[in-house]
């Protein structure tokens, strides 16, 4: 389809990520669209949205959406989480908060850099700087109780299913 | 004759550095003579400067000279801490001078090192945005390299999506170096270096309370008002848009910012719609079909293929109804109160949708009256003029009375039209003044459409066919004498409308003697 005159740029991103995977990363290119990417990103260890431990590694497993617009690299692509997260720079929609999706996005950072950003901010959620208000005021007047929620939302929509 | 091309340029420039707005004022004066539309109406059409790119260009220039010689930095050093600090000195100056360091980290003019590029084994460097090898690379004070190519498209990209162009840094992501403006000139075409410096001149007009963009659609001047402060005012663009300095709409005086505002959330509230609806039809019990009641009588008959017998008032089978025009189960609801309310709030909304749609109308009217009449003066302009000046061997400069009759009639009919947003408005119970109000407004506007049509069809003839000079000789008269009177009538009008229509008797439409004969 939409796959011809694929940047040279676009089609070594591609092959990269899909020979070098980061680690807790995969991302694939959808077969009729070669700019829309099936993402799935683990839950760091440490934070609330990790997976749990019997035997082998159950869920914290969480599915996004990334989409390459016509002017990649000159402007971002476009990210949104597909599995419902409890996190205060992630809103209903799945739209992140991430400086480098916006006015910090520079032609040479990649989808990996893009991606391993979005996972660390899994690691450490910055409610200063909120998509989502109520989460936000959750996380700042009861981290434990939000990290709790997190953890609870984790089991119940993460599974990878 | 044309004072808009007098003493323009050499009075901006050395108005500008002067921070005593007497001279603008004088300027605004020099503006305001005849071809002014606005002009007649001038008392509260408070001084203002147009700035085009050239002045607004000039300030950024002269604001970069001050800056770079204060802090002995280049041009471009200088205007990016302008765009950065949003145009403005004192801000600067307090940052620059409170903690340089903190400034040029801020701005990217501080690195340790100035990379070097990595050659691949061919010699060659690869480009880390497209990842190709180019022959042509550039890179900013920090050394990095980028292709030309990805250069450019990066800056049109960023161009197009809007202001954070003006702030764009090196594409190397952790590089803080902000691109400057020579980068963007070399790299990218003239439209697009035109569009940047769009944004240049737009970042300018936003930092400062005392200049707005003219809100025209397509029009590139800005408006300098130094009198902000007050209320709304009228001003008016070069492009000869006039507009309120308050709400930027379009010219509404004499209404206030207020009115106005209500009256177009009025008018783009389909509510109206949905009552009258409501008010004055109801779907067929039957078919569900919506039938209008447009008759004093209940009973209604929906439409073909229907044709179902019902009452208004109570949407049961007529055939129930024994007799006819009287509804008893209304009459028996009317007692408990059931059907009562429901019918009064229908009734009531329907008058009103009744009254807007009055007013509504007459204000339309005269709006569309007014483009047309600014369509007309065009063509005048353009061709009529010349014609009339040829047939009757007069200078086209002594035809300006015709073009001041079509601006008195723009701005009549703009003026008529907010009265009508006015008259909406005005409470119900204030009978003395509605009669006043509607009395000014009838005789200023049987006034205007004589002027209307004396210039819109009495002057076809003239133009079509030769007449006699002295023929031309009187419609000219004619044609002036409209004019300075239904200039009178719009001013008590505006005075009268300023003043809430308060002492009205004193200096109503009787002041002025018909004087057109
Ligand atoms: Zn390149
Ligand atoms: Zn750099
Ligand atoms: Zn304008
Ligand atoms: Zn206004
Ligand atoms: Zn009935």
């Amino acid at each position: 389809m939409a796959n011809s005159n694929l940047p040279r740029r676009i089609i070594k991103e591609t092959q990269r990520l899909l020979s070098e995977p980061a680690p807790g990363i995969s991302a694939s290119p959808s077969e009729d669209n070669m700019r829309y990417f099936n993402v799935m990103i683990l839950g760091p260890t440490q934070s609330p949205y990790e997976g749990t431990f019997v035997q082998l590694l159950i869920g914290g497993v969480f599915k996004l959406e990334l989409f390459l617009p016509e002017e990649y690299p000159m402007a971002a692509p476009k990210v949104r989480f597909l599995t419902k997260i409890y996190h205060p720079n992630i809103d209903k929609l799945g739209r992140i908060c991430l400086d480098i999706l916006k006015d910090k996005w520079s032609p040479a950072l990649q989808i990996r850099t893009v991606l391993l950003s979005i996972q660390a901010l899994l690691s450490a959620p910055n409610p200063d700087d909120p998509l989502s208000e109520n989460i936000a005021k959750h996380w700042k007047t009861n981290e434990a109780e939000a990290v709790e929620t997190a953890k609870e939302w984790t089991r119940l929509y993460a599974s990878g299913a | 004759m044309d004072p808009d091309d007098t003493s323009y340029d050499g009075y901006e420039e050395d108005a500008y550095y002067d921070d005593d707005y007497d001279d603008y004022n004088n300027y605004a004066d020099v503006i305001g003579t005849d071809s002014n539309p606005n002009h007649f109406a001038g008392r509260s059409q408070k001084s203002c400067t147009i700035l085009k790119d050239e002045d607004i260009s000039q300030r950024q220039e002269a604001d970069i000279t001050r800056i770079s010689t204060v802090l002995s930095i280049s041009r471009n050093e200088a205007s990016i801490l302008l765009r950065v600090y949003g145009w403005s000195f004192s801000k600067v100056e307090d940052e620059w001078f409170g903690n340089e360091e903190e400034v040029r980290k801020a701005v990217g003019w501080l690195h340790d090192e100035v990379v070097t590029m990595d050659h691949t084994s061919e010699g060659r460097i690869t480009c880390k945005i497209c990842y190709d090898s180019s022959e042509e690379f550039t890179s900013l004070s920090c050394g990095h390299p980028f292709c030309n190519e990805c250069w450019s498209r990066y800056f049109q990209v960023s161009i197009d999506d809007g202001p954070g162009c003006l702030m764009l840094r090196c594409s190397e992501p952790s590089c803080r170096v902000v691109v400057d403006q020579d980068v963007i000139n070399l790299m990218v075409c003239d439209e697009y270096n035109d569009k940047y410096l769009r944004h240049l001149f737009r970042s300018y007009v936003g930092v400062s309370e005392a200049i707005k963009w003219c809100p025209a659609p397509g029009c590139k001047f800005a408006v300098e008002f130094d009198q902000y402060k007050s209320e709304s005012f009228d001003v008016l663009c070069d492009c000869s848009y006039g507009f309120c300095w308050n709400c930027l709409e379009e010219s509404h005086r004499p209404v206030n910012c207020e009115t106005v505002r209500k009256w177009s959330i009025k008018n783009s509230d389909e509510a109206e719609n949905v009552n009258w609806i409501l008010a004055n039809s109801k779907p067929c019990p039957k078919c569900r079909t919506p039938i209008e009641k447009n008759k004093g009588c209940m009973h209604m008959t929906c439409r073909l293929p229907c044709k179902y017998e019902f009452c208004w008032l109570c949407l049961g089978d007529w055939r129930d109804h024994k007799h006819y025009y009287s509804c008893n189960k209304y009459e028996t609801g009317k007692k408990s109160g059931e059907y009562d309310e429901d019918e009064m709030k229908k009734e009531m909304a329907k008058k009103l949708v009744e009254k807007y749609a009055h007013y509504y109308e007459r204000w339309a009217a005269n709006e569309s009256s007014r483009r047309k009449a600014i369509a007309d003066l065009d063509k005048l302009q353009e061709k009529h003029l010349e014609k009339l000046s040829g047939i009757h061997l007069t200078p086209v400069t002594q035809l300006s009375f015709i073009i001041d009759a079509w601006l008195q009639i723009i701005e009549a009919r703009r003026i008529l039209k907010w009265t009508y947003a006015y008259g909406y408005y005005l409470p119900e119970n204030e009978g003395a003044k509605k009669i006043l109000f509607e009395h000014l407004q009838g005789d200023a506007e049987s006034n205007l459409e004589r002027l209307h049509h004396c210039v819109e069809d009495e002057l076809q003839p003239f133009i079509a066919v030769e007449v006699t000079s002295q023929e031309f000789q009187d419609y000219c008269a004619k044609l002036k004498n409209m004019t300075s009177v239904t200039k009178n009538y719009f001013e008590n009008l505006v005075s009268a409308f300023e003043n809430d229509l308060a002492d009205v008797e004193c200096h109503g439409a009787c002041t002025n003697v018909d004087a057109a004969g």
